[in-house]
């Protein structure tokens, strides 16, 4: 089995940025998520294997790993998830389009807006719907507070786990922050239902604009803050540096998107790349680190929130010109009218009546539409059979490809530094399981 | 029939060592006369109090609600008033299971076994619909409801449930513990 | 699209909303994404997915009300169940979706045809990322991958049995009371 991939940037050209971290090929090679424990080892009566139950102090959710351990080194590993398959897939099938924007949110439960885009933008496209502008400004704001909420739940819970305790009230103070932007819009704190295929589902309500604008002039001081906590402890980096290494061409061949593969030195985001929404329109640096490990995973993500924090503010500027315009699609045959029609209108009646009951139909095909969640490339994979429910939904999870480099990243690590390895890699088990 | 300190969850030397017979201090003073030396109802008032006064959690966040549970620890919902910010990821020191989030059948064995491994009085809250009753997830994978495996003593409705409702879950459970309501596996007469 | 062509095994190819889809011939599969790698650049692989199509075209759904081009309640056929989808070659298939990392960040879906009990060649040794998604398509599916090292179930228990995300495999659940006549 050829695990370096030799066509792959030998010449180290774009996207490719920076040194290797590690010649050749780190990936476990009997099978590329299990690190057996070395032969000469299998016999010594020294290794104790120690299960890291679903249930575990760490806050990772309930992964379950099985961990060979030679004293405090680990030498082998394996991953048994599974523990929170809920059969989202198969659930979605019964539900029609418009009901079944509710169950996406819940798979990746930490950057759930990025999953009602994925699955409402696979529906437009198969569609062919036009969206106003004013719903692309505000589902790319929501998708960028949400990747910023994402962030500090990573790096409260990470921090707590590598013993930083006090990091996650701080991020959890901004974190409150935004549940509160979110409350205020969509009336909900966590799984908003916001999106709708042809757009948002309410128009932003008064008093938006400068709540958003507060919490967008306090989140660049709260950044400052976490990184003069945390960047130049050295407790911190001496944990963090040099720790779950992956290089490159491993990440690529383990499938590895978002924050992993850019700390690996892969110039690669898909806002900038496969633009969607209106990213195009906005300017945003992607940060790219080259050192492959748990500290440039945390700088990439740290340096992404700074990124978002920036378009935020410009969406905000786009969004305050665009007062009173459309905030959804006027196809009355996908789109629920508004209420006030109800009242005057027969034709208003019969559509609301049809798509709530039956739904609206979505024509026969198969499209795949990824988008940058804060974990990677998010994807969603609909079939349709032209009926008012979906035939197949596949969610392309970034955590579940993120957790398979775990083996390959923890070899010859201590047992401490799997906890910073696992809580680097940014698993939801949401999205993991589906 | 006077109540005896056992029936409080107290241990005597006479449970621990049943063929010892009583205490010298019991031989003066004779049994009952020591149980109400003592004032027993305010003795329990007082366990109760103490016990609601820091229940600890244990650290069982599965999926969504987990988060909105970690947000209670935080800063603006500050669990720590009363007494519960110290989350034990040992089963053996928590006195409270909030389960948050879905449970699925494969999840269903390792969450009877930290429920067995907690030592009672022991408490559970089914946070949110999912561990309520299935939630929004009526099918093969998900435990229609944890009652079906574990006896639950509030449940916290909304999907997830807001850290304030959480909250008044945590506080009616507090309420009914000091008020004399016994945890749910005395009630419901399921194998602790 | 004439690359696409060139690929061991190719059976078709369609471009649709944008995506284009290349149907490759099952004993084939492995040397089709070898070539898609390696000649073809598609250096990543973004997920493998398996879709039932038992009963896809048994019963008829109703023609879409919208169409790409324009929406008319009064088109033709558009009421009752008259208009059915398009017949599939076979009960199961299998895609690949590829992603180049280059300028334009192009996308391919391979995709392969077959019946139950028909194994694929498990293409880990093209990708190592194949490992869990075979495992997962594996568990839900009933797909074997032959030359998986390890395929086993992921997601639901060991013991399970059947295949959850097929079509003749039910919801599950427990059914709903609304009353409590019932």
């Amino acid at each position: 089995m050829s695990a370096t991939l030799s066509h792959v940037g030998r010449a180290r050209r774009w996207p490719f940025v920076g040194e290797p971290v590690y010649e050749g090929s780190r990936i476990p090679p009997r099978v590329p998520t299990v690190l057996d424990v070395p032969a000469e080892l299998t016999e010594s009566d020294d290794i104790l294997q120690v299960n890291f139950g679903p249930n575990h102090p760490s806050t990772h959710g309930v992964l379950r790993l099985i961990v060979d351990l030679d004293g405090e080194t680990v030498v082998g590993i394996s991953a048994v998830v599974g523990y929170l398959h809920t059969g989202f897939e198969k659930n979605m099938e019964q539900k029609t389009w418009w009901k079944g924007i509710t169950y996406p949110e819940r798979i990746d439960y930490v950057g759930y807006q990025n999953n009602e885009l994925v699955f409402v933008l696979a529906i437009e496209k198969m569609l062919a719907l036009e969206v106003p502008e004013k719903a692309t400004w505000m589902r790319m704001l929501l998708c960028e507070l949400n990747r910023i909420h994402s962030h500090l739940v990573y790096l409260g819970t990470s921090a707590l786990e590598l013993g930083a305790i006090s990091m996650f009230w701080y991020c959890f103070r901004e974190r409150e922050t935004i549940l509160d932007l979110f409350e205020l819009v969509a009336g909900q704190r966590m799984h908003t239902r916001y999106f709708q295929a042809g757009g948002i589902a309410e128009d932003i309500p008064m008093g938006f604009y400068p709540e958003a604008r507060k919490f967008v002039d306090r989140m660049p001081v709260a950044l400052n803050d976490y990184l003069t906590l945390l960047d130049r402890n050295k407790i911190w980096l001496e944990r963090t540096q040099g720790v779950g290494l992956l290089s490159a061409d491993d990440a690529i061949a383990l499938g590895q998107t978002g924050p992993v593969l850019r700390a690996s030195g892969v110039d690669w985001d898909l806002r900038r790349d496969s633009p969607y929404l209106a990213y195009e329109q906005v300017d945003f640096r992607v940060p790219v680190y080259t050192g492959g490990d748990v500290y440039d995973r945390y700088r990439v993500r740290m340096d992404e929130m700074a990124e978002s924090t920036q378009i935020v503010r410009q969406c905000l500027d786009k969004l305050e010109r665009m007062e009173g315009e459309p905030w959804i699609s006027d196809d009355r045959k996908v789109v629920l009218p508004p209420r006030e029609e109800l009242h005057t209108s027969m034709e208003s009646l019969i559509h609301h009546f049809k798509i709530v009951t039956e739904g609206y139909r979505v024509p026969a095909g198969e499209v795949y539409v990824a988008v940058e969640s804060p974990r990677g490339e998010s994807g969603c994979y609909v079939v349709s059979d032209g009926g008012p429910r979906p035939w197949r939904v596949h969610f392309r999870a970034p955590s579940f490809a993120a957790l398979q480099a775990t083996a390959t990243c923890s070899q010859g690590t201590l047992i401490a530094d799997l906890i910073a390895i696992v809580g680097s890699l940014d698993a939801v088990m949401g999205d993991t399981d589906r | 029939m006077t109540a005896r300190l056992r029936d409080y969850g107290l241990q005597s030397e006479r449970l621990l060592w049943p063929t010892k017979g009583p205490s010298k201090f019991e031989e003066e003073l004779g049994v009952e006369e020591l149980e109400q030396a003592l004032g027993i109802t305010t003795l329990e008032k007082a366990v109760r109090w103490a016990q609601t006064k820091s229940m600890w959690p244990d650290t069982f966040g599965l999926a969504c609600c987990a988060i909105e549970m970690m947000s209670i620890v935080g800063s603006r919902y500050d669990l720590a008033r009363f007494g519960m910010e110290a989350f034990r990821s040992s089963p053996r020191q928590a006195d409270l299971l909030i389960v948050s989030g879905r449970v699925s059948h494969k999840m269903a064995a390792p969450l009877r076994q930290i429920y067995d491994q907690m030592l009672e009085p022991k408490w559970v809250i089914a946070m949110g619909a999912c561990a309520s009753s299935g939630g929004m997830f009526n099918n093969y994978a998900i435990l229609q409801g944890v009652d079906r495996i574990v006896p639950v003593d509030i449940y916290v409705p909304f999907c997830p449930p807001r850290p304030e409702a959480l909250m008044e879950g945590i506080i009616r459970l507090h309420e009914a513990h000091q008020a004399g309501v016994p945890p749910a596996y005395e009630r419901r007469q399921v194998a602790t | 699209m004439n690359d696409f062509a060139q690929i061991p095994g190719y059976v078709s190819a369609k471009d649709e909303h944008g995506e284009t889809t290349v149907v490759v011939d099952r004993a084939h599969v492995r040397e089709a994404c070898t070539y898609a790698r390696d000649e073809l650049g598609f250096a990543m692989l973004i997920d493998v997915v398996a879709t039932d199509y038992l009963d896809w075209s048994a019963k008829g759904v109703s023609g879409y009300i919208g169409t790409a081009t324009g929406r008319d309640l009064n088109m033709p056929m558009t009421q009752g169940l008259q208009a059915s989808p398009d017949a599939k070659p076979s009960r199961f298939s299998v895609s690949y979706h590829l992603l180049a990392l280059r300028q334009g960040a192009p996308r391919l879906r391979l995709q392969t045809w077959l019946e139950d009990g028909q194994p694929v060649d498990s293409v880990i040794s093209v990708w190592p990322a194949a490992d869990w998604f075979e495992r997962e398509q594996y568990d839900l599916m009933g797909i074997r991958f032959d030359g998986h090292p390890n395929l086993a179930r992921l997601l639901m228990e060991e013991d399970w049995e059947g295949h959850p995300l097929r079509k003749d495999y039910p919801i599950g659940g427990e059914p709903v009371r609304f009353s409590p006549e019932e």
